[in-house]
């Protein structure tokens, strides 16, 4: 049973080669179902050797790609929700307005006239 | 100004805050209906010339206090009115009323014959259809100027409160010394505000106790709406010393309602000052 990350490290190169006996590989599946690094530094290590696969010439070599959100595309939608916030809010605030909003303070003040 | 129109304002002042003066505040409120006009309720606030009147209207959105001075100058009159306003403004989330409060002052320029037209929720509010109408008047009396109020109210749903607010020129105090079930005889005193200080002397089961006593108005009211409204207007303030020492063994502060105020005294008595509006002169 690994240890440390290096150790995990090693079982991963000996899954990718076949090499890990059914029990570890199990223990494996296990600790990279909660380690978010060791599940990416598999992934790293797949995508390696698909390349070195594809470079030597093996047109079958495939991996699904990660999942990922661009830079780009991340900023533009947390604009889009704050521009969309801050109309929303200023069309409340126009519609309904807050406490003491409506006619203008003078207006409601009193007053006194010569008859 | 001039000297000359300097001169016939203060002739005039003092003409008119001679003792026999005495300044009427005429109400009426109104309400227009279907052309006419409904009065909900009419009153009168009168009193010396430096009287003040405190009118109170309240509805179930806004609330409005307000107090009216007037400065004669010459034969016009300057009337002041210095206003506090509620008005309802919405609810919390938790349901309960939420209020702004606002205070501000109106200052115009009437002659005697003028009638006033005070609208308390503003012109142009939904409510403002309701005014006060307000006629003053003069008139000389002779001595009497004691403050008097009368008041109609046509229309039982309608919350409205007129007061005469005057400061008092003089007070009546009553002392006595009390210990235990002993009270000594009553001394009362007629003072005057910001005057000189007396000496009095108070017997307590033949133990004359000398005590020097002046009366002093309070100091000014820590909030703004009782500084507007001069809610304080009637309260003295009696200042006891020891006839020997300048230090003041204490201050009784009370209105002129009749009700005694209790100072503990180093020599183990308690001074009972009980402050009342002088009687007519």
């Amino acid at each position: 049973m690994a240890d440390t990350h290096e150790q995990w490290l090693a079982q991963i190169d000996a899954e990718l080669d076949g090499e890990l006996p059914l029990a570890e590989r199990a223990a494996l599946a296990k600790h990279l179902a909660t380690c978010s690094h060791c599940a990416g530094a598999r992934a790293s290590h797949l995508e390696v050797r698909v390349a070195l696969a594809r470079s030597a010439g093996n047109p079958h070599a495939f991996v699904v790609p990660r999942p990922s959100i661009r830079a780009g595309t991340l900023a533009l939608w947390v604009a889009a929700a704050l521009a969309s916030g801050v109309i929303g809010g200023w069309f409340a605030s126009q519609r309904w307005g807050g406490p003491g909003g409506g006619s203008a303070l003078e207006e409601t003040r009193g007053t006194i006239v010569v008859q | 100004m001039g000297l000359s129109s300097f001169s016939s304002v203060v002739l005039a002042l003092a003409a008119l805050q001679g003792p026999g003066t005495r300044l009427t505040y005429r109400i009426r409120v109104i309400e227009p209906d279907a052309g006419a006009q409904h009065v909900l309720a009419s009153g009168a606030v009168s009193g010396p010339i430096d009287s003040d009147m405190r009118l109170t209207l309240r509805t179930d959105t806004a609330e409005v206090e307000a107090l009216f001075q007037v400065t004669p100058v010459g034969d016009t009159v300057s009337l002041g009115g210095e206003f506090f306003t509620r008005r309802r403004v919405g609810s919390s989330r938790r349901g309960l009323p939420i209020w702004e409060e606002d205070s501000y002052r109106r200052l115009i320029q009437v002659t005697w014959t003028d009638t006033a037209r005070i609208y308390p929720f503003g012109s142009r509010s939904k409510a403002g259809a309701l005014w006060v109408e307000l006629v003053l008047e003069r008139e000389f009396a002779g001595g009497e100027a004691r403050p008097a109020e009368s008041f109609d109210l046509a229309d039982s749903t309608l919350d409205f409160r007129l007061e005469a607010v005057v400061r008092p020129r003089r007070a009546r105090v009553i002392l006595n010394l009390v210990r235990g079930a002993d009270v000594s005889a009553p001394r009362p005193l007629d003072l005057v505000p910001e005057e000189s200080p007396r000496v009095v002397q108070l017997v307590l089961n033949g133990r004359p106790t000398t005590l020097v006593v002046s009366l002093t108005r309070p100091d000014p009211a820590l909030s703004s709406r009782d500084r507007a409204l001069a809610l304080d207007a009637d309260v003295v303030c009696l200042r006891v010393a020891r006839r020997d020492s300048p230090e003041p063994l204490g201050k009784i502060c009370g209105r002129l309602n009749n009700i005694a105020r209790q100072l503990p005294l180093p020599t183990g008595d308690t001074l009972s000052a009980t402050f009342a509006w002088p009687g007519p002169r």
